[in-house]
């Protein structure tokens, strides 16, 4: 049943910034999404630079308070995961879902617009923290208690109520933002658009909700429970009154952890909608991708413990097992992608090198995790700069390679322009050497026994060189933005108008306007299978109204026998 | 469908061949010319080690043979298949093949599944303890210091190694017997880790955890580097320990000389020398400021009231920063009187050892 009774008539036009204040439009909320997330990465990455710049050698260099070096790296991973990725790809999907399934809008665009506002709330929250005695949240992303208990040996002051109420926040929202999406995607789609003919972006990003409706409130639990540890004398996690410091963590990983795949599957959507555009072929292994991305989304609930494999307090071998196992779908996505530029016409835009960055950076995220499965191996390497590496392949390599890809692949659509081909190569290779320089070296770091969460370190340890280039390859990232931001400023104004389909694009964001218009569609394509501008742009549709608009004839090169519906029929 | 690729100019596939070849060989230049090593572990120092090393370097073979052949055929699709002036018919638009699927399923189940099968058989042998091991040692981790108490047999107490690294602690274990570590906290969760070990564990409030290793026997003499790997607060990149790997009759005589040291009764405040007193609570000192006499010895009658694991000292330092006064920290919960020589009259600071935010002035006149 995919019928939807329109929403009410465009109400009378508000301008500027209190249209951008007040709106419930998916694409204005999206876009806000995608702003507000990346100020929040230049804000984390400050710090990450802060942190680098500390450890670029020996001896204290800026952290003469090795209290607030603390504070730095705690609120750089908790604004890049809570306050950038995770929203960015919500943003991302809050854009292009409703366009995907042909749908005017989210389900709930009031509750849409609710989702949004929690965040920079959160935010603001976080980081005041700062600004209180104490300073902000210190005990690191994580924020394990004992150490976060109230106490003078632990956590004293109000940032760290301030990081848990700014969680709980950010956690609200993700929690209205995945009902909203299944709603949307469940009850909304267009005549035609079943199930299996959904654009990955959207399966992804469907399951990805299911993980956060699932998980979120277990976190936002174990929040709870240490803010009542905290103010409120509870002893849930305070051993000294019968709690159990292990407790927070089954409780924290078990949200946590099919966190991670919250902050990789939309990604992987990304790059799953880039590839087959810039490849000239459909994606390869259409469902076996689906069932790959619900078994990681089910996998990935039976996998937290790997993060305490050395508490002593975990059953190892059924997690090992279900760690190694989570390799599997993985590994299956990796070959779907690689075989759908396989025998592929490959057009390298900005777009396709970014896809790209992701699959080799994730390929190697993916490898270095098994070393972490491996649980003799892990109790090398658990809490030393290796599992830094690893986690910055997995949400920098990946993650974070994906949303660019999908900023340069979308930026048309949201805004009408191009963005300028050159400045964003310029900006790949900045950020692609910039970001192995940084991360590679910390292998090594890692093996050769440097932990995590360290202001400094002896000088005769074997560290210097690694941690040096690490640095230098931080500024280079940092260097990065720039381009990318000039990019973006420039394009606004001057970029080349892309029209309604500049990549020749599968699906039907690319059958509207760019930008599209109020509730999106005049009318919509025919949808016989998951690549409905494909059929339409290569007359595969028999009749139907679809046909005309948006046909290019210049493109119009049909092969000789290709089944409509394809893999989807 | 027509399943055969249209022909593409042979230019493009030896360029993506040897991009590839290119790669592979990189890979090998970096490890046959030793600049591989960074990627190994260090030389595993305990029996254990060395399986876990033997299981790293399984583990290492087949991520750089996965890496290549990934790596390898992105590579070459990319070079191989860029779109060209002359591709205006669409390629071979190929929905799948269950085949490929199938085998790309089968096969990456069965290298985790053997990985999973010999990472099980070396961590029976890395996380086995028993009922009868050589060394018994109790560790104490508090913030941010590490205490070692030594046990006998039946598991009482013979000595405790409380003096930090700085001043000579740590702890000394005999090569090639097998030695059991319990390890407690009384504030927060710190985690024991020696990187020539390969073995880090935790150290969880509430929770005894408990592990064995054997030193290898070539290693007598060595000293190992031992820190602390979970977060425990601001002084956690300061809480450092070592592990000295001896002969058996060394350590004996560096038991006996610890069980000696701990017995010893310390020798008598001077008589009529004033006694002040301090307390550390909450890891700070209790009285900030001090008064004693120019020129003339003096005593601090010491408690320290933190959870036991917390160790503190009183030591001085003068206006340049220079110590001229330190002592040995004690745990928690004990008591002691420091006796001081004589000070010329100024200003100084007196400080904890192990917590750098404890200071007082001790102003002597």
């Amino acid at each position: 049943m995919a019928t939807h009774a329109l929403s009410p008539a465009v109400p009378a036009y508000r301008g500027g910034i209190y249209e951008w204040l007040t709106t419930t439009d998916h694409k204005k909320i999206g876009i806000m999404y995608v702003i507000n997330s990346f100020v929040f990465f230049l804000i984390g990455g400050i710090f990450a630079l802060l942190v680098r710049t500390e450890l670029a050698q020996p001896g204290i260099q800026i952290f003469t308070n090795e209290h607030v070096y603390n504070e730095s790296f705690s609120i750089h991973a908790t604004v890049m995961i809570f306050l950038f990725i995770i929203p960015m790809l919500a943003g991302l999907g809050t854009y292009i879902v409703p366009l995907q399934i042909g749908a005017p809008d989210m389900a709930f665009p009031r509750i849409n617009a609710l989702s949004f506002w929690m965040l920079p709330l959160g935010g603001i929250l976080l980081l005041a923290g700062f600004l209180t005695p104490g300073g902000a949240a210190a005990a690191g992303w994580t924020s394990y208690p004992p150490l976060t208990e109230r106490g003078p040996l632990a956590s004293p002051g109000p940032g760290q109520d301030l990081w848990i109420v700014a969680l709980i926040l950010i956690g609200t929202s993700s929690i209205l933002g995945g009902i909203n999406f299944l709603v949307t995607i469940f009850k909304m789609r267009a005549p035609g658009m079943t199930l299996f003919r959904m654009p990955i972006m959207v399966w992804t990003v469907l399951v990805t909700s299911v993980l956060v409706v699932m998980a979120t409130p277990v976190i936002t639990s174990a929040l709870v429970m240490l803010f009542i540890d905290r103010n409120y004398g509870g002893s849930f996690f305070n051993f000294q009154t019968g709690g159990i410091p292990v407790l927070y963590q089954n409780v924290f990983w078990f949200y946590s952890h099919p966190a991670v795949y919250v902050m990789v599957l939309p990604a992987m959507g990304v790059i799953s909608e880039v590839l087959p555009v810039f490849s000239r072929k459909p994606l390869f292994g259409y469902k076996a991708f689906i069932f790959a991305t619900a078994g990681i989304g089910a996998l990935g609930f039976s996998v937290w413990a790997h993060h305490m494999f050395t508490t002593g307090a975990v059953f190892l071998p059924f997690f090992a097992l279900m760690t190694f196992m989570i390799a599997v779908p993985t590994g299956v996505k990796m070959f779907n992608w690689i075989f759908t530029m396989f025998r592929g016409q490959l057009t390298f835009s900005t777009p396709l090198i970014f896809a790209i960055g992701f699959l080799t950076m994730f390929l190697i995220g993916g490898i270095n995790g098994a070393f972490s499965a491996a649980v003799p191996v892990d109790f090398a390497l658990h809490d030393t700069y290796w599992v830094v590496a690893h986690l910055h392949y997995v949400l920098f390599g990946g993650s974070a390679f994906g949303v660019f890809a999908g900023i340069y692949y979308w930026f048309p659509k949201m805004t009408g322009r191009m963005l300028d081909e050159t400045l964003g190569k310029v900006h790949f290779v900045l950020m692609f050497v910039g970001f192995n320089l940084t991360f590679f070296p910390m292998h090594m770091l890692g093996l050769a026994g440097m932990p995590r969460r360290i202001a400094d370190y002896a000088g005769d340890a074997g560290w210097n060189d690694w941690n040096l280039v690490a640095t230098i390859g931080g500024f280079i990232i940092g260097v990065s933005m720039l381009p990318f931001i000039w990019n973006v400023l420039v394009s606004l104004r001057g970029g080349k108008i892309a029209g309604d389909d500049p990549w020749e694009g599968n699906t039907l964001e690319w059958a509207t306007s760019s930008p599209p218009p109020p509730y999106n569609f005049d009318r919509l394509p025919d949808i016989r299978s998951e690549r409905p501008l494909f059929d339409q742009r290569h007359g595969l549709l028999s009749g139907g109204h679809g046909g005309g608009d948006h046909d290019d004839p210049a493109h119009d090169d049909a092969p000789k026998a290709i089944p409509a519906g394809g893999a989807a029929s | 469908m027509s399943s055969s690729p249209r022909k593409r100019p042979a230019s493009s596939a030896i360029v993506a061949g040897g991009a590839v070849i290119l790669l592979i060989a990189i890979v090998a230049i970096v490890f046959l010319s030793g600049a591989g090593r960074a990627l190994y572990p260090p030389a595993p120092a305990t029996a254990q080690a060395v399986r876990t090393s033997e299981l790293y370097d399984i583990v290492f073979a087949i991520a750089v043979a996965v890496f290549l052949a990934v790596e390898g055929l992105i590579v070459w699709s990319i070079l191989r298949y860029r779109r060209r002036p002359e591709d205006t018919e669409l390629p071979p638009q190929t929905h799948g093949n269950n085949f490929v699927e199938v085998l790309w399923t089968l096969i990456p189940t069965a290298i985790v599944l053997v990985l999973f099968g010999l990472s099980w058989n070396t961590l029976n042998v890395v996380d086995a303890t028993t009922n009868d091991p050589d060394v018994r040692i109790h560790v104490i981790a508090g913030q941010f210091q590490w205490q070692f108490e030594y046990l006998d047999a039946k598991g009482n107490h013979v000595a405790t190694q409380t003096k930090p690294i700085g001043d000579g602690g740590g702890m000394a274990v005999p090569v090639g017997k097998k030695v059991q570590v319990t390890l407690t906290s009384g504030d927060v969760i710190h985690a024991w880790y020696v990187p020539r070990f390969l073995f880090k564990r935790d150290v969880i409030p509430g929770q005894t955890n408990k592990f064995e290793f054997t030193v290898n026997a070539d290693e007598a003499g060595q000293v190992f580097h031992g820190q602390c790997a979970e977060l425990c607060g601001t002084g956690h990149r300061v809480m450092l320990f070592s592990v000295t790997a001896m002969t058996q009759a060394d350590y004996d005589a560096w038991l006996q000389n610890l069980v000696a040291i701990e017995n010893a009764t310390p020798p008598p405040a001077p008589s009529g020398a004033p006694v002040l007193k301090e307390e550390a609570k909450n890891i700070s000192y209790v009285n900030g400021n001090l008064q004693a006499p120019a020129n003339a010895p003096f005593v601090i009658e010491f408690t320290n009231s933190d959870p036991s694991g917390v160790t503190h000292d009183i030591d001085v330092k003068d206006a340049s920063g220079a110590v001229v006064e330190n002592q040995d920290t004690i745990p928690g919960g004990t008591k002691k009187d420091y006796t001081y020589q004589p000070l010329a009259a100024g200003t100084y600071t007196f400080f904890c050892s192990i917590h750098s935010n404890m200071t007082g002035t001790l102003t002597v006149q």
